[in-house]
């Protein structure tokens, strides 16, 4: 089953500067499924923090991606091996409690390529469901809502 | 600076497994330069503290706070309004932070999520670097500033030992042989002279066994 269909909640950080027009593209997905999805646009991905990655993990997501550029091809030269480097950190914390690492993932767009974060969003949703809900309750949610 | 590491959240989870209201304390100073106990750390242990209650099915509260310091009387004070209404503080101080917590609040109990490591420097982003070993009797004047109990793996006062290669020590070929550090420095301000005194062995009575050590300063005194 893909993640779509089993109702995975993904959220998904990325570089902006993967798609000029990130904002326009994501509103019809946003709109199409509601709270399963949710989009953080960075300034870079190296802009990211284990904390953001928890505290989505935290806030009802089952699966959180970081995309970034390509290796070698970041702005600023670094972002997306810091990116990398602190994701995998958030890895760490996470498995710590028990949980996957796999709930936090790292996607590295490939040089080249003009995907737009919509179309790269409906991959992601469309690959298998390998990790399941993440197995914490959220306040105000229903359990029974969140499994496969 | 203080410098510490988180410990494994298994060992203080133990610890405080029987309360269920937590308040996470970090410091603002020393360990959040070390990226160890600052807001950041108190905000990521925090989530994922709760994430690990809820996961269990635990009932959990916590609250987060991170004082400018944690070894200093007029921060602490911040927690007498909260610290009542928690079974429990989990400080990601240092051990100075922990234990000034404590003794402000007896009745309190408290535990240490870090463990504090050294007096160091940040030698760049994510590297820390002990160079102090808080031996009370600072040699630095004689020796470049380069510090040879804390530089040199043998604490050598008379050296360099000989074993160096390429500049990097003997015993740990990614560090640089602090004597090396200290006779290229005295040769380029032209005071190798200073090399010809024989130092005597530290008086390591000035750092260990008398018990904790005091400074008293009047002139500071209220």
């Amino acid at each position: 089953m893909d993640q779509k269909s089993a109702g995975l909640k993904i959220t998904i950080f990325f570089c902006q500067r993967i798609d000029a027009d990130q904002d326009a593209h994501r509103r019809p997905l946003e709109k199409e499924l509601g709270s399963q999805i949710r989009f953080f646009p960075l300034p870079c991905s190296g802009r990211i923090e284990p904390l953001h990655l928890l505290r989505a993990l935290e806030s009802g997501a089952d699966k959180v991606y970081v995309v970034t550029c390509a290796e070698g091809a970041c702005r600023y030269r670094e972002g997306n091996i810091r990116a990398k480097k602190r994701l995998a950190y958030a890895q760490g914390l996470i498995e710590e409690i028990g949980l996957a690492k796999d709930h936090l993932e790292l996607i590295h767009v490939l040089a080249g390529t003009t995907t737009t974060i919509a179309q790269l969003a409906e991959e992601l949703l469309a690959r298998e469901a390998f990790v399941g809900p993440l197995p914490v309750d959220v306040p105000g949610q229903e359990r029974q809502q969140r499994q496969l | 600076m203080i410098t510490a590491e988180r410990k494994p959240l298994s060992e203080f989870k133990e610890m405080i497994a029987p309360y269920r209201k937590v308040l996470v304390v970090g410091c603002g100073s020393c360990v959040a330069e070390c990226a160890a106990g600052g807001e950041k750390e108190v905000g990521l242990l925090a989530s994922a503290l709760r994430m690990d209650a809820r996961t269990e099915g635990r009932d959990l509260e916590i609250k987060e706070m991170t004082l400018d310091r944690q070894c200093v009387y007029e921060f602490i004070d911040q927690l007498t309004e909260f610290i009542d209404q928690y079974d429990v503080v989990l400080s990601l101080g240092c051990g100075a932070g922990v234990q000034a917590v404590a003794e402000v609040f007896p009745r309190a109990i408290i535990v240490p999520a870090l463990n504090t490591t050294f007096v160091g420097e940040t030698k760049e982003a994510g590297l820390w670097v002990e160079n102090c070993r808080g031996c009370g009797d600072c040699k630095l004047g004689f020796f470049a500033a380069v510090c040879p109990i804390t530089g040199c793996a043998k604490g050598l006062f008379n050296g360099p030992c000989g074993g160096s290669q390429d500049g990097k020590c003997e015993v740990d070929s990614d560090t640089p042989c602090a004597w090396q550090l200290i006779i290229t420095r005295l040769e380029e301000s032209g005071r190798m002279n200073l090399l010809d005194k024989v130092y005597p062995p530290a008086d390591w009575s000035k750092q260990q066994g008398r018990g904790p050590r005091k400074i008293v300063r009047e002139d500071q005194k209220i």
